[in-house]
């Protein structure tokens, strides 16, 4: 391993490798730092640039992404106290207070430390796990590889804001979609006399379309309704490294047990950035020796929520690397692009593509250091750059959408795709159906198809599934997510009435 | 009368897509000795899961007690005359779709740019025409210079 990794710290070192990660993390620090926008987003603008790139060139460029995007909703966290992205709502309670109290540099000086930490410890996770998971998952048969997968999906449609039904409906929607068109046996299926269905969809536009118009239509909707208007913010920042050096020092501790829960709450499928910042959060809160303080403008709360969120990016990278599942949407377009550059993400990737590997975690590693950098000389224009309104905003990403999905095949089809899945991602959104585990199922229904008919193919025996250990615990696992998440549905369910009857 | 809420709404469109692919799937090549499964059986699957989460969700609905509303014709009008924004910009979307082809990458952005950042900024002054017709050329010339020059990909 130490050899490739040798070699890929060589590719990923090359002058144009590393301007690629300096434009990722620009652009992820931009993207997390405009409110409405998300991690996710940056990623899905900036896919369509690695089309012609070689596949270290195209990871190093949308790694720096994730890593920019990660931290980039300290900016507007602390200057506009509005979280650039979910993952960073936390970021908001203290980081805010303490801007507000006249010190937003510190804020973002123990932001940025926080979140560079954060990104190194959850490399060092990826760097442990990914390869041991992947060894043990070498053993994984057609059976056992099914069982995850339905296990995963189950998982994340039961984490879907309390909405179990509707999170089976969507992934169960998103494995239909990959059924239109040319099957494993070359039978054509749901072409509806269409020439053009006969090669099916395309999972990048239809990921777009679901994903960036429901997103970018109801950030339209939100201006409408609540009226937002540009805040005045003063964007200049000076860094007290002093005072930083000093407030890190007594973190340790926070940025370890902070770094540590975003590490595996990004190893989690379902779960992601949003969740590790309020675990993290209220972990520090509880040990902490001054709780009343969180809120108020404190260190640790900073620390709690940047270095978890941050770990995210390594911690989301061990199933998808190690198993072939992404955990969240952002891993599931990251899965997305490294199929295009003909990568097939899984435990055989540490064998076929070991340099790929170490490319990913070279530029997580570089990247962490050009998002300091860039963070602490840049803020006052990233600052600046989190107030373009969303009414400028939305009509460009659709456009750069439109083209990305075009230049995937030069097929002007595929924009047609992005436009109808747009509509429907919309629609689905209004009606309240969680839109990840779609996007999930669309990633994963081809290889789920492909593994339960292998699996059949090799024994017509549905029981089997059954019979073999692991891949019982794996749909053992997929019922008991369910059930929890029928818990937790009529607990909320319980809660809301019992609200609702104090009201009356 | 029964309210079509969203939920109702949601599932019985579902229904009507279960129903429809059903009947297409009729047309999938059957099994044979050599593919004993056949290509028809997966989707099946996925749809019977469908159809019977709708009818749960149409169920649930149902048993939620909805309090009496205005028409189902003046909510529809209603819904979208909330979203005329919304709706305008799926319509512009489309229109640069259907004429990319037609009038070419850099003629169909500029449309679509210009006409969007109109319909969300307005363009009831000078500044806001200035600001509309410079992000629009910047953009629409440099990403087609990137993407040609930069990337070698081809844009209609």
């Amino acid at each position: 391993m130490t050899n490739f990794f040798l070699q890929a710290l060589t590719e990923v070192g090359s002058p144009s490798v590393l301007g690629l990660i300096l434009i990722g993390v620009l652009f992820g620090i931009i993207g997390g730092s405009i409110p409405g926008f998300t991690v996710t987003m940056a990623i899905l603008v900036v896919f369509p640039f690695t089309f012609a790139m070689d596949p270290v060139s195209g990871v190093s460029l949308m790694v720096g992404v994730f890593v920019g995007g990660y931290s980039g909703g300290i900016v507007s966290g602390v200057m506009l106290g509005i979280p650039g992205t979910p993952s960073s709502i936390t970021t908001v309670y203290d980081g805010y207070p303490m801007a507000q109290k006249g010190e937003p540099g510190r804020a973002l000086g123990i932001g940025v430390a926080a979140s560079f930490l954060g990104t190194l410890i959850s490399v060092a996770v990826l760097v442990f796990f990914g390869p041991l998971i992947a060894s043990f998952s070498m053993n994984f048969r057609p059976w056992e590889i099914t069982a995850l997968i339905v296990f995963a999906l189950t998982l994340v449609a039961g984490l879907s804001n309390g909405a179990l039904l509707k999170g089976l409906l969507a992934a169960a929607l998103g494995l239909l979609i990959t059924t239109v068109g040319y099957d494993r046996n070359s039978n054509l299926r749901f072409d509806f006399g269409l020439p053009a269905l006969g090669s099916g969809f395309e999972i990048l536009p239809v990921m777009i379309g679901i994903f960036a118009f429901s997103q970018l239509l109801g950030n339209i909707e939100k201006i409408k309704d609540e009226g937002h208007d540009a805040k005045k913010v003063d964007t200049n920042v000076t860094i007290p490294y002093g005072q930083i050096i000093k407030d890190m020092a007594g973190q340790k501790l926070n940025t370890l047990r902070s770094s540590l829960i975003g590490s595996l709450v990004g190893a989690l499928p379902g779960t992601g950035g949003t969740v590790a910042n309020f675990l993290s959060y209220d972990q520090a809160k509880k040990f902490s020796r001054h709780p009343e303080e969180f809120g108020t403008g404190t260190p640790s709360g900073i620390v709690a929520s940047e270095a978890s969120n941050s770990a995210v990016a390594g911690g989301a990278f061990v199933p998808t690397l190690a198993l072939g599942i992404p955990g969240d949407l952002p891993m599931a377009i990251m899965m997305g692009v490294l199929i295009l550059h003909g990568i097939t993400p899984g435990p055989m990737m540490f064998e076929q593509n070991p340099v790929l590997v170490g490319a990913i975690y070279a530029s997580l590693l570089i990247g962490a250091v050009v998002m300091v950098l860039c963070n602490l000389l840049l803020v006052r224009w990233f600052a600046k750059i989190s107030l373009i309104p969303q009414q400028i905003l939305v009509p460009v990403v659709l456009m750069l959408c439109a083209i990305g999905a075009y230049a995937l095949n030069n097929n002007l089809f595929d924009i047609w795709v992005l436009f109808i899945f747009g509509v429907i991602g919309y629609l689905l959104w209004k009606a309240e159906v969680p839109l990840t585990p779609l996007i999930l199922g669309v990633v994963l229904g081809e290889n789920l198809e492909r593994q339960l008919f292998r699996a059949l193919e090799l024994n017509d025996n549905w029981l089997t599934f059954l019979t073999r250990p692991l891949s019982a615990l794996f749909l053992a696992l997929a019922i008991a997510s369910i059930l929890f998440s029928l818990y937790q549905d009529r607990k909320i369910r319980r809660l809301k009435q019992a609200a609702q009857q104090e009201n009356v | 009368m029964l309210t079509l809420t969203k939920d109702r709404a949601l599932a019985l469109a579902l229904l009507l897509i279960v129903a429809v692919m059903w009947i297409a799937s009729g047309d999938i090549r059957p099994p044979t000795a050599w593919q004993p499964y056949g290509s028809a059986l997966f989707p099946r699957i996925l749809l019977v899961v469908i159809g019977l989460l709708s009818l749960l969700i149409l169920v649930r609905s149902l048993l939620v007690k909805v309090p009496e509303q205005a028409g189902l014709g003046t909510r529809i009008n209603e819904w979208f005359q909330r979203r005329r924004t919304i709706l305008a910009l799926f319509l512009l979307f489309g229109l640069y779709a259907a004429l990319l082809p037609l009038v070419g990458y850099i003629a169909a952005t500029l449309g679509f740019l210009i006409a969007s950042f109109a319909l969300l900024m307005g363009i009831d002054t000078r500044r806001k025409w200035v600001i509309n017709l410079t992000i629009s050329c910047t953009l629409a010339i440099a990403i087609f210079v990137i993407f040609r020059y930069g990337l070698n990909v081809w844009l209609p």
